[in-house]
């Protein structure tokens, strides 16, 4: 058996392939643009810092996500993947207004349906439709996204949905 | 006595912060996790390269956004903001799908009043 060509990292950087090359497994020779936009975004020895403090069951994955961020970052140079986050954002908002409505909906329906209701448990029933309209966690969302995605500067997220589709 | 602050990146990089330092602007001395975060991301030189090319009123935003990709990235080694990506994503099947079922409700309901 001859020697094997060397992966797509190895290629651009232009050393010899070792056996135990950390790049080979996730970035093969037939796809050399997977590992030159990684390197162009995050350089190759950060990559291979990041893999290495990884174990070996997870880095896979990590690289798909890299790349992702890469591809991202490309595409779009101000807001990268902030922009798909940012849009998504807005969309889980306006799913929770139209679920609040339809939920207030239901309420008044089920509320016309049982009118001899005392005061005290409609009152109950309110509060517990307040709470249960927070049914979707944002919490590890930093405070940075919402204010953005609120100012001028941030409409063009709007416009990068193709980005992530 | 005249004893200019460095910013965060120049310092860390232990080299003289000049005038026009490209960094300098998002990467405050009062900050130094946010460039060593940036840092161990993306490398202070890529940060440098990605700033540069873009025009100077939009180069806050990016640097913003750089910085919450890598802090992202240092939470979540694994999957980094595109974590964040896939939450907001099953977050918004989940809240399509109970709209949907809230509404199937609203009509069913209409629908007997009529008859």
């Amino acid at each position: 058996m001859g020697g094997s060509s060397p992966c797509a990292s190895c290629k651009l950087l232009r050393r010899r392939c070792a056996k135990d090359c950390i790049f080979a497994p996730y970035f093969p020779s037939d796809d050399p643009h997977k590992f030159a936009i990684v390197h162009k975004v995050f350089g190759a020895s950060n990559v291979s810092k990041m893999l290495q403090e990884l174990p070996v069951h997870q880095r896979a994955d990590a690289v798909s996500s890299l790349v992702y961020e890469a591809n991202a970052r490309v595409r779009d140079p101000v807001y990268g993947c902030v922009g798909a986050i940012s849009f998504l954002q807005n969309q889980v908002s306006q799913l929770e207004m139209q679920l609040a409505v339809a939920q207030a909906e239901i309420l008044c329906i089920q509320m016309q349906q049982e009118p001899n209701l005392p005061t005290h448990q409609i009152d109950q029933v309110d509060k517990s439709f307040l709470l249960s309209t927070n049914n979707f966690d944002n919490n590890n969302i930093p405070q940075y996204l919402s204010f953005a995605s609120s100012s001028n500067v941030i409409q063009d997220p709007l416009k990068r949905e193709s980005l992530w589709t | 006595m005249s004893h200019s602050t460095r910013c965060a990146a120049c310092k860390s990089l232990r080299r003289r912060c000049t005038k026009d330092c490209v960094l300098a602007p998002y990467f405050p001395p009062t900050n130094p996790q946010r460039f060593a975060c940036v840092h161990k991301i993306f490398g202070a030189s890529n940060i440098t390269k990605m700033l540069e090319q873009l025009p100077l009123h939009l180069r806050a935003v990016a640097a913003d956004c750089m910085s919450f990709e890598a802090s992202s990235r240092v939470e979540d080694p694994v999957y980094g903001s595109v974590g964040i990506i896939s939450q907001l994503q099953e977050q918004i099947i989940e809240a399509q799908s109970e709209l949907v079922k809230t509404k199937s409700e609203i009509a069913f309901h209409n629908a007997q009043q009529q008859l």
